[in-house]
């Protein structure tokens, strides 16, 4: 598969302050790619460094195999952006801003308009009168509308309503199924387990881990909430990290053999026993402490 | 993208056009009723108290203010130069900076334009203007001047182009220093401070011979309206000088707007 992005020892440094140190990405051709971190954790640096916003300190980036390089106008033709916090010239009105982004462009009038029609969006309307969410749906088409073949969305689904999002998320998957590459950026991770193929996990400006959504789901632990008059020999028993407990209840994360769990519980009498898979907030707070 | 740069800023160039056009008008209208046969004997004695240092200043001492031409060449211009200098220092400072501090340039650099092409449209911009700003001017001014009477209009003409030097020289200085921060208050009154000193050193300079050397330090030299009330020419040097300083802080805005962080 064709490398569509590749990110080689990317650092940036605020003055003394860490943004991204080393970091390393690559997205192949048709990757839905979930970036996911939390605030401060380097998401937005990257992309920022990516777009040349700002200036790395080392490191290079590199778009369908070439090197992205500041002035190279071919390569940003085949970017879409869509930044997490969206401002756009307010005299103007959608259609306006709309006309001036398709004069940089070649025949994507058409794609306009699917994309407007899709997401309803009013184009007479002022910029400055529009909603936090009408904003967002203009930022989508401006970063559509060109048909990029690389989409870098920076928390996207803010402000956006759920039948917007679930909208969005179609127009996304249309995008997979042409072969459009999409960095997505965010920290709300049921949108990565509804459109993402792989996920990197940002730390202090590392990239921490990388997986497959399935593997993130398969991670080997899960959670234990057992009710028992003997829960402080349970306790000392299975001798797991408590996530929660209370009188006779006690929550425990588990990454014990199942069998061997009930093998051990087996000696108590219980009151309630309850296993659960993580979730993939609990995934990632795993990953992060 | 230069269009789209005219039509942002249409608005404040109309604003500043009106005010100056409204000083103007007032004086046209009020300036034939201020002197008679009676007042001007005063006048002549009010001017011979000012020590000769003022009235050079203010180029007193080879135009009188008897007229309404003389008025314009005197103190018309002190007005002239200090807002279309005003104008140009803001436009300079406003023209780059405003992308980044409305945060539209997150937008704008993902758009398939160089920086430098960025700069050189907003540059282009800025200089049609001021141009028009001066344009705008004169051209009222020779109207006024036209139904007030007769007047040298060749010196007009002349003089009605002085202005140009140092307002785009102050409007490529405050575009080059705008590339060193995000903030656009900040600039702005940098780039004023900067007009209103180099009004003031140039002010000093031509009181005394002693402290001339100061006319160096300040745009407003460029000018030079003195040079042409007393020769009926455009100074070359001034005009090549100008030129240079032009082209020199456009270069380096480039330079440095290329290295710049854009948030």
């Amino acid at each position: 598969m064709k490398e569509m992005l590749h990110i080689q020892n990317l650092t940036k440094y605020y003055g003394k302050i860490r943004g991204i140190e080393n970091l390393d990405l690559t997205l192949n051709t048709g990757d839905i790619y979930g970036f996911i971190g939390p605030n401060g954790s380097g998401k937005s640096t990257t992309i920022r460094s990516i777009m040349h916003l700002i200036n790395k300190n080392s490191g290079k980036v590199f778009v369908n195999g070439q090197e992205f390089l500041k002035d190279d106008l071919e390569t940003k033709k085949i970017i879409g952006y869509l930044p997490s916090e969206i401002s756009l010239y307010d005299d103007m009105a959608v259609r306006e801003i709309l006309n001036y982004h398709e004069s940089f462009y070649n025949n994507i009038h058409s794609r306009r308009q699917e994309l407007v029609k899709k997401l309803q969006l009013d184009e007479k309307k002022k910029i400055e009168d529009l909603s936090l969410g009408n904003l967002k749906k203009l930022g989508i088409v401006l970063a559509l509308m060109h048909k990029p073949k690389l989409v870098i969305l920076d928390e996207p689904t803010s402000g956006l309503d759920p039948v917007m999002q679930k909208i969005f998320f179609d127009i996304l998957k249309e995008e997979k199924e042409k072969g459009t590459t999409i960095l997505y950026s965010t920290h709300i991770l049921s949108e990565v387990s509804k459109i993402c193929d792989r996920v990197g996990i940002v730390k202090d400006g590392h990239l921490i881990h990388e997986t497959t959504i399935d593997d993130l789901r398969k991670k080997n632990f899960n959670f234990l909430t057992v009710s028992s008059k003997d829960i402080t020999k349970i306790k000392k028993e299975l001798d797991l990290p408590i996530v929660y407990e209370d009188k006779d209840t006690i929550k425990l994360k588990n990454n014990l053999e199942i069998n061997l769990v009930l093998k051990k519980l087996s000696n108590y009498k219980l009151d309630k026993l309850l296993i659960e898979d993580p979730t993939l907030e609990d995934l990632f707070l795993h990953y992060y402490n | 993208m230069f269009l789209r740069e005219m039509k942002v800023n249409l608005k404040s160039f109309l604003i500043w056009l009106g005010v100056l056009i409204g000083i103007f008008l007032v004086v046209f209208l009020i300036y034939p009723y201020m002197f008679d046969q009676n007042n001007m004997e005063m006048f002549d004695e009010m001017m011979a108290i000012f020590p000769e240092e003022f009235l050079k200043a203010f180029n007193m001492d080879i135009a009188s203010i008897d007229t309404v031409f003389g008025w314009i060449k005197t103190e018309g211009f002190v007005f002239i130069l200090l807002i279309i200098g005003s104008y140009a220092s803001i436009l300079g400072s406003n023209i780059l900076l405003k992308e980044e501090s409305d945060e539209t340039i997150e937008y704008l650099n993902t758009l398939p334009v160089t920086r430098s092409k960025i700069v050189l449209t907003k540059f282009l911009c800025g200089i049609c203007y001021v141009f028009l700003m001066v344009l705008g001017l004169g051209i009222f001014n020779y109207i006024g001047l036209a139904l007030s009477g007769d007047f040298d209009q060749k010196s007009y003409l002349l003089l009605s182009i002085t202005p140009l030097f140092p307002a785009l020289v102050f409007f490529s200085l405050s575009m080059f220093l705008a590339t060193f921060t995000h903030k656009t208050k900040k600039m702005v009154g940098i780039s004023l401070g900067i007009v209103f000193i180099s009004y003031i050193l140039q002010t000093i300079a031509s009181v005394s011979d002693n402290v001339s050397f100061l006319k160096y330090f300040s745009i407003f030299t460029l000018s030079d309206t003195r040079y042409v009330i007393e020769n009926s020419s455009l100074n070359p040097m001034i005009i090549l000088i100008s030129l240079m300083l032009i082209i020199l802080f456009l270069g380096l805005t480039l330079i440095h707007y290329n290295k710049k962080e854009l948030i």
